[in-house]
């Protein structure tokens, strides 16, 4: 693959090896993101996929190979590069408010900038009604959008999420996954998710990246071209569309060539 | 046997099933795993554990001969010299004395051992730097350091406090080190995300996650202090509630040794509950949901 001039993020001959060498999580992957594009990294448990995001975020480095963002080289984490863990980040110190202007105070926006732009992000991820709560006080679900919230208040350009909802029970993973769909048709924004879950993937990104394991290489590169562009707001909306299928199907064929081959 | 016959005896049978076993219920078990209790009833089983561990005494009081039962006081009898050694010995003052002593002694330790514990949980280098070396402190009794203290300070107040500092000193960093280190990687990893730098990190993320187990090892530790207190003030000490103790001790006083042992039982019960309150009072995002 050749880089493109409107990539937001370029990952050149990326490879991240472990235990002196002797494991390689990622093989020498190469992989433009274009701005606005959402992708989904997709695969079998230990294919590399979160130490791709995680190098991407600047919270591990590559052992060969560069990843730059609009041309910056990633030499560490930084809020341009937004990221959204499967374990509860939100600070259970901080009331849901005070969590999602964290970030903005971090970054050094005035205080009553940050007052009406955390309330105005926790309507977005509809928790306008849990503003004064400690985490301890929300369920799975809602300390996630507390964070999505944190994220999205410090404006980043790149959105990274590490299975955001892969410790929800499966009726909130739906809800997230619908307020995901309204999130990115607002905020428009390029993102990068890992997900072991196959119809995650396909609902909400536009091209999934599938990796195989040991070595963590790609796959498979594809465009969901079947959704013709469209997002749809509710989930059921894109079971019923035409091609579908065929494609949720071949993604777990791919999957399960990568376990028996493991 | 005719066909009815059978029927007839499968019949009794179940009958005789149904009497031999009664309708099953649950148990209600004395002990049972993973119930909690409520607040009435804890309050209510801590009354009688107390009301037996003194029944106890009292009864051991009654059943020792005659003769040595000075040896073995009576409760009230031992709650009444502690009123007695108030009102005309001024005791109160050897309190106020001893519970200087632990406070300030742990208040030192706090105030070093808190940051040391936290710069070692956040840094590893410096972990392997300053751990090795103080771990192996442990394992020193504090009684050791005795003679040597009283070489350096003499039979001073400065040596009794750094007796009580240096018998917590060294656990109390070992706590806070893993208090910090306990603090989730995730935590960190989403502040580094958001671009604060380590500064930021150390001080209003980990220490800040760490607070509440690090103001629970405090609660515990200064639990130990006021166990090293008599040993601190067996020495060469003229005031001090082990100092009386002491002094009662060479003259075969046991309802002061005992009165010296309630007051420090008490003082220790009174630390541990101010400790709670100040964690309740600090951490409200940490309180237990009720209910």
């Amino acid at each position: 693959m050749t880089p493109q001039s409107n990539a937001a993020i370029t990952a050149q001959n990326v490879t991240r090896k472990y235990l002196g060498g002797s494991f390689t999580a990622v093989d020498d992957v190469s992989l433009d993101f274009p701005e606005a594009q959402v992708t989904a990294f997709v695969g079998p448990s230990g294919c590399g996929k979160t130490t791709m995001l995680r190098m991407i975020a600047g919270l591990e480095d590559p052992t060969q190979g560069s990843i730059s963002v609009y041309g910056e080289p990633v030499l560490g984490p930084g809020p341009d590069r937004g990221m959204i863990f499967q374990a509860y980040t939100s600070f259970p110190w901080l009331t849901a408010l005070q969590n999602v202007e964290y970030g903005m105070k971090i970054i050094g926006i005035g205080k009553a900038e940050r007052r009406e732009k955390a309330e105005r992000l926790l309507q977005e991820v509809h928790l306008g009604h849990a503003a004064d709560s400690y985490p301890s006080q929300l369920s799975g679900g809602m300390k996630q959008r507390v964070a999505i919230a944190r994220t999205l208040a410090q404006n980043p350009t790149v959105l990274l999420m590490d299975e955001p909802f892969g410790a929800l029970d499966a009726q909130v993973r739906w809800e997230m996954q619908e307020m995901m769909i309204e999130i990115i048709e607002v905020e428009k924004k390029t993102v990068i998710m890992v997900t072991h879950d196959i119809q995650e993937a396909i609902y909400l990104a536009d091209r999934i990246v599938f990796f195989t394991r040991n070595p963590g290489r790609i796959k498979q590169d594809i465009i969901l071209d079947f959704k013709g562009g469209k997002r749809f707001p509710q989930k059921e909306a894109l079971l019923a569309e035409p091609g579908y299928i065929d494609v949720e199907r071949q993604l777990f064929a791919w999957m399960r060539e990568e376990i028996q081959s493991g | 046997m005719s066909s009815s016959d059978v029927r007839q005896g499968d019949k009794a049978a179940v009958v005789a099933q149904g009497q031999r076993t009664p309708k099953k219920e649950r148990q209600k078990q004395f002990l049972r795993l993973l119930t909690p209790v409520d607040s009435k009833q804890t309050a209510i089983y801590g009354v009688l554990g107390a009301a037996a561990f003194f029944l106890l005494w009292e009864v051991g009081h009654y059943l020792t001969p005659e003769e040595s039962r000075r040896f073995l006081p009576s409760p009230q009898h031992v709650v009444g010299t502690l009123i007695r050694l108030i009102e005309e010995k001024n005791f109160l003052a050897d309190v106020g004395i001893s519970l200087y002593r632990v406070i300030f002694s742990f208040f030192v330790a706090t105030v070093i051992a808190v940051p040391l514990g936290v710069f070692m949980g956040c840094f590893s280098n410096m972990r392997a730097l300053i751990n090795p070396i103080l771990s192996g402190w442990r394992y020193l009794p504090a009684a050791s350091f005795i003679p040597l203290l009283l070489v350096w300070f003499g039979p001073t107040d400065t040596q009794k406090l750094a007796l009580l500092f240096l018998g917590v000193i060294f656990f109390l960093v070992a706590l806070i080190l893993d208090n910090t280190e306990a603090v989730e990687k995730s935590l960190v990893e989403a502040a580094l995300t958001m671009g604060a730098n380590r500064w930021q990190i150390v001080m209003g993320v980990v220490a800040r996650a760490a607070s509440p187990a690090i103001v629970d090892s405090l609660r515990n530790m200064i639990a130990v202090s006021w166990t090293y207190l008599v040993i601190a003030e067996i020495v060469a000490a003229q005031d001090g509630i082990g100092a009386v103790m002491m002094r009662a001790g060479r003259f075969l006083k046991v309802d002061i040794i005992m009165a010296g042992i309630l007051a420090i039982g008490i003082l220790g019960v009174l630390t541990d509950i101010a400790f709670r309150l100040l964690a309740y009072w600090m951490f409200p995002w940490n309180r237990k949901r009720r209910g």
